[in-house]
């Protein structure tokens, strides 16, 4: 990797990274106070870096408006090496789509053929779901953001009930806020390869159903999932992909 | 439903161009009522269904006309049927469906469709030559009638298709496509019922422009195998030819259906709606229009909601609560700037120190997080780990986890002792006499006796180099860096003890035999090809066996049979604690038998032959208990896996015991010089030789039986990776580790190697001997069952026998750090003595004496732990109280949910049949209802109507 030029800003690691982050104001009064810390791109090429800060806060002073992309923040669970890895693996797939230099944040989108062939989702039986529920439009292309999204959520770190939200919208074939016999069906039909016959099928979705289902409505809304999640301790550690 | 909110909202806009069209439609109705009496075609018969059905009525579907109208991309013939599909119903009230085609269809034909609106249904076949050719359309419209109103509903869905282009449509697409592999899902009756039930949440955003993202609909509904997947199963008859085709086509599981839908459904240029979204925000927050959004976060009430419960949060919590919710990035980054903005607002307003101390929480977050980076560096083996995880699931991965977490408890012992004890020993170290063979690695003893290695070597001299230099009391720093290193241990076993139970045993009294686990637990981490084809397979026959064992719940044993189970279980319980007293017997005896053995004799090799006894016992015995499977026959297998891991840990911690008894009350009493030192050896001695037997075992034992499953008795096969066992084997080498840390300080160090070969051995081992477990393993719930295992009897035990040695016993008089005290704890005596002869240690000597060395303080102590456990224990009675309540509430409110949409039906019912013609006046009134009312409604219908079809 060490011939990639790449640039990301300081700022924009630390938006997506953990516990790191400043509102605007705090950041300007904290180099204003004579702060010696530089915004360094990760992977060198420091005259960049020295432009992009100057452009930075040249930006900043203009308009504050102008450079919102930069106001810090973190949203995923990630440090900066994992992020830069998540994001040369995104490079990886299209490199001929994705730019290297990051600091203008290019609109660009992976579409989901080339997502889907990841060694991590290829043979998952609901990658198309998982692209789908994570990508912005959901049709499966997918931004950086969406990709930083999406293995933030199905990282390590991420809490019980963020990842029993995505599961729950990943068995939500529909995308109707249930999970109903149909979404079962779908999932067991997954889970199994067909191997199951119509009627076991049928059993297993009912059965299911019967478990979790508090309310009785027939159908399973997000606390029923929620709620049957808390009883499979193992989900926290199976709800998980690791890059 | 939906429809009905919409069509309220309609109203307001009167400048729609179709809206005055449909309203013509209401008037029709009569019209059409009257072309009923027409000779009869086929279709004649469905509409009357859809007729009697008061909800049928053109009102409904209206709204989707400006929608439709706004499709450019339609003229296409094919399309077009498909399109119509599934539209038909809203069609069949023919005066909705006239306008709608005079908009979208450019055809001339549909001109005189135009101007003969009413009868095209009646009599459509002769008189309209260019609605003929879509012949597609008319069958299926057909078929829609024969579904009545149900397919009617779940329609009414799709046509709302507007407000969600791509996500909603992308996802209902494969969905009825794919049910018909299914025979009978779609008579499901949740799949309408839930289909319903969200709209009318998507109807309320005013933000969406529908007609903007039409144009993704199309898309799919022209896809040409749609009709026949979607509406086959449902229609049957006329139609079996292309299902069958479409249903081959699905059973092959191939993605190319996928892919081309997902290229069809997804135009990225047509606003951003992300399926995630809860309160979908509005398409144009997405393109980056700030104010929009922050409008759009303030005018929501949930948003409002959330950013004033944000802003009072320290920024810690907010981030967290942030980076919690589950929105996309560019939410979040708006939640966040908002919620900035707002903070900053006060915070202008709050004085210059309270700005300190954010930047100061800002240096110490940012400081905090390049420490978690740097932490994060260490951690090793992460690709190892995917491929683990990736061949063989979440369940084998967790030994691995396990034994590196054992890896760093015993790096951070090592780096302690090295850095406190070891070092300043080598500055003061005398020059080793001993010679070297090499049988030294072995048997410990010899050259490594006069080493850093073990107790006896180290000095009790106050080290100092120069006169006036900083001194260093190895005594104190010796019984302290041991110290600080098992509370250490301590805390962190604690605490990780105290997370995992909290993760997995939040709800621990209802767990059943739960099939929703098994259908919602997916291992993600799994990516290798084989290997997920592997787990689809045993997972249904998990499922298979799941089922068979609930049909046959009823299946009670005979007396007779529950009898000899029992005694089963007896015997072998009797024998395997027989042969754990017999394997204690034997190697105490052996031990003392060996020591006199060993005085008398001078060879250096025959100190390995205790060790050999223990870890050949430690080999043979717990195979033997797996054996004891084939007598017992337990029912479930996890009582199985957790009797003989009991079995097996009984048997580790009785022989380790057992050598303590030994070591502590004979060894240490013996008055040989340099006890300490020769414990030393024979816990080295235990743990090479255990570390030796595992390599063997794997090298030559897992080789050898995969040689043999696969060579000669291929019904055996590849074996499985038995967890249990070798994680009680870790922590058996774990507890010998611990015991040993003070009369060996560096025995973290070589358990650290040992560790870090076996990980790599294992992991070459699994790779090539064994294959991904069967069952679905309680993984999570193991581990903590593992760590408490380490805690409890491991750790626990150690502490006591530590504990015995410093208080009681006499350090040997002519080595060691103590030599010449009367007890090991006599050092921290003396240390406190010198203490509070000095007038600037005084608080050090108070704080002993009345907090460490005082009994009262610690009655004290102990009361008011016992309050506060007892205070806790009360709580979370109360607590189970109150969830078994809340339970009981759920369950009533469903309850009266379901009576409630009973009732409403039944006055429905009553009312259509009084007075069917007011219903369309009333239909304002029946907006208002619950959509429950509706679902159950339709639902019913469904049911009446079933058997008619």
């Amino acid at each position: 990797m060490g011939n990639k030029q790449t640039v990301f800003t300081h700022e924009q690691l630390e938006e997506y990274q953990v516990g790191v982050g400043v509102s605007p104001e705090l950041a300007q009064l904290v180099w204003d106070a004579g702060s010696q810390e530089s915004p360094q791109s990760l992977v060198c090429d420091i005259r960049l870096s020295v432009w992009v800060w100057s452009d930075w806060r040249g930006k900043r002073r203009d308009n504050p408006e102008a450079s919102w992309f930069l106001s810090p923040q973190d949203c995923t669970f990630f440090t900066r090496k994992e992020i830069m890895r998540l994001f040369y693996r995104y490079q990886d797939l299209a490199p001929q789509l994705v730019p290297l230099d990051y600091t203008t944040c290019p609109e660009v989108k992976v579409p989901y053929e080339l997502i889907s062939s990841m060694p991590e989702l290829k043979d998952n039986p609901f990658r198309q779901r998982i692209a789908q529920v994570f990508s912005q439009d959901g049709d499966g292309h997918m931004t950086l953001e969406n990709f930083l999204d999406m293995f933030s959520v199905m990282s390590e770190m991420a809490p019980r009930d963020l990842k029993a939200y995505y599961a729950f919208k990943i068995y939500d074939f529909n995308n109707d806020d249930y999970i109903c016999a149909w979404d079962l069906e779908q999932t067991v039909t997954r889970l199994t390869r067909g191997e199951l016959s119509a009627e076991e099928v049928t059993l297993v979705c009912e059965k299911v159903l019967d478990e979790a289902d508090s309310d009785h409505d027939g159908r399973l809304s997000l606390e029923d999932f929620q709620n049957m999640i808390l009883r499979a301790p193992d989900f926290l550690s199976t709800f998980h992909i690791r890059i | 439903m939906s429809a009905f909110h919409r069509n309220s909202s309609y109203d307001g806009h009167g400048d729609y161009p179709g809206y005055s069209g449909s309203q013509n439609h209401t008037r029709s109705h009569l019209k059409t009522q009257d072309h009923l009496e027409l000779p009869g075609s086929l279709d004649n018969s469905g509409f009357h269904h859809l007729r009697s059905n008061p909800y049928s009525s053109g009102s409904r579907t209206n709204p989707d006309y400006p929608s439709s109208v706004a499709e450019a991309d339609y003229p296409g013939s094919l399309s077009n049927t498909g399109y119509r599909s599934p539209r038909s119903p809203s069609f069949s009230a023919h005066s909705r469906t006239r306008p709608d085609y005079h908009e979208s269809l450019p055809e001339p034909d549909y001109n005189d469709f135009q101007s003969d609106p009413y009868c095209s249904e009646s009599s459509p076949e002769p008189d309209y030559p260019g609605f003929q050719r879509h012949s597609g359309f008319a069958g299926i419209r057909r078929s829609t009638n024969y579904e009545g109103s149900r397919t009617n509903v779940g329609y009414l869905g799709s046509l709302k298709e507007p407000d969600y282009p791509g996500a909603r449509g992308s996802s209902d697409n494969p969905g009825p496509r794919a049910s018909s592999k299914l025979p009978g899902s779609r008579r499901d009756v949740g799949y309408t019922g839930s289909r319903i039930g969200s709209y009318p949440d998507n109807l309320g955003e005013p933000d969406y422009p529908g007609a903007d993202s039409q144009p993704n609909s199309p898309h799919f509904y022209g896809e040409p195998d749609y009709p026949d997947a979607e509406e086959g199963h449902s229609y049957g008859s006329s139609k079996l030819g292309p299902l069958r085709r479409s249903n081959g086509k699905n059973k092959d599981y191939t993605d190319s259906i996928e892919m081309a839908f997902m290229e069809m459904a997804g135009d990225p240029t047509n606003g951003y709606v992300n399926s995630a979204y809860e309160r979908g925000s509005s398409p144009v927050c997405a393109v980056g229009n700030l104010l929009l959004c922050e409008r759009d976060w303030h005018t929501s009430p949930q948003g409002q909601k959330l950013i004033s419960s944000l802003i009072p949060m320290t920024s810690r919590d907010r981030i967290k609560a942030i980076r919690n919710q589950p929105r996309t990035m560019q939410e979040k980054r708006e939640l966040r700037k908002i919620v900035d903005k707002e903070k900053s607002k006060q915070l202008l307003e709050a004085n210059c120190c309270a700005q300190c101390l954010s930047s100061l929480s800002l240096a110490y977050r940012r400081s905090k997080g390049n420490l978690s980076e740097l932490l994060n560096y260490i951690s090793f083996w992460q690709k190892t780990f995917k491929v683990i995880g990736g061949k063989f699931g979440t369940s084998v991965l967790s030994y691995f986890s396990f034994l590196r977490w054992l890896l760093k408890f015993n790096i951070f012992s090592f780096v302690m002792n090295f850095s406190f004890i070891i070092i300043p020993q080598f500055t003061v170290a005398e020059k080793n006499t001993l010679q070297f063979t090499g049988l030294e690695f072995f048997t410990g003893a010899g050259y490594f006796r006069d080493t850093v290695m073990y107790y006896g070597f180290y000095t009790n001299s106050t080290i100092q180099h120069g006169t006036s230099g900083p001194f260093y009391n190895m005594q104190l720093a010796y019984i302290f860096t041991i110290g600080a290193c098992l509370v250490v241990c301590f805390f962190s076993l604690l605490f990780s003890m105290a997370k995992y139970f909290r993760n997995n045993f939040i709800n621990p009294h209802i767990y059943s035999r739960g099939i929703a686990k098994l259908v919602f637990c997916w291992d993600f981490t799994v990516t290798h090809e084989k290997a997920v084809k592997l787990k689809q397979k045993n997972l249904s026959t998990e499922i298979r066996e799941n089922l068979s064992e609930i049909r046959q719940e009823n299946n009670r044993l005979t007396l007779n049979q529950q009898l000899t189970q029992f005694s089963a279980h007896v015997a072998a319980w009797l024998v395997s604690t027989g042969v754990a007293a017999a394997c204690c017997l034997a190697v105490y005896y052996l031990a003392e038998y060996n020591s006199e053995f060993l005085k008398t004799h001078r060879n250096p090799g025959a100190v390995l032959l205790l060790p050999f006894v223990v870890s050949c016992i430690n080999l043979v015995v717990p195979r033997f208990y797996s054996m004891f499977r084939l007598v017992e026959r337990y029912e479930v297998p996890r009582q199985e896996v957790y009797i003989l891991l009991i079995r097996n840990i009984l048997l580790k911690i009785s022989i380790v015991g057992i050598l303590c008894y030994y070591w502590l009350n004979i060894v240490a009493l013996s008055g040989e010089e340099c006890w300490e030192t020769l414990i030393g050896q024979d816990i080295y001695r235990l743990l090479l030789m255990d570390f030796v037997f595992s390599l063997a075992d794997s090298l030559l034992g897992e080789f050898l039986r995969r040689f043999i499953g696969t060579k000669f008795i291929t019904s055996l096969s590849l074996q499985e990776f038995d967890i249990a066992r070798n994680v009680l084997e870790l922590i058996y080498a774990q507890t010998l580790t611990w015991l040993g840390i003070f009369f060996c300080p560096l025995l973290p160090f070589i358990q650290m190697i040992t560790l870090f070969i076996m990980f790599y051995v294992k992991n070459i081992s699994l790779m090539m001997n064994f294959q991904p477990p069967s069952k679905a393993w309680r993984a999570s719930q193991m581990i903590t069952f593992f760590i408490f295992l380490l805690f409890f009897p491991s750790f626990t035990g150690v502490l006591c026998s530590l504990a015995i040695t410093i208080w009681r016993l006499k350090p040997s008089a002519d080595c060691g750090p103590f030599r010449g005290l009367p007890s090991f704890i006599e050092s921290i005596y003396s240390w406190i003595d010198t203490l509070s002869r000095r007038s600037g240690y005084l608080w050090v000597v108070w704080i002993y004496q009345n907090l460490i060395g005082s009994v009262h303080f610690f009655f004290i102590l102990t009361l008011i732990v016992l309050i506060i456990t007892y205070l806790y224990w009360q709580i979370t009675e109360g607590r189970k109280i109150m969830i078994r309540l809340l339970h009981e509430q759920i369950i009533n409110e469903g309850k009266d949910k379901m009576f409630l949409i009973e009732k409403l039906t039944k006055l429905q019912d009553m009312e259509k049949r009084a007075n069917p013609s007011a219903l369309i006046l009333e239909r304002r009134e029946v907006e208002v209802r619950p959509q429950l009312a509706w679902d159950l409604r339709l639902r019913r219908s469904m049911h009446e109507e079933n058997p008619e079809v």
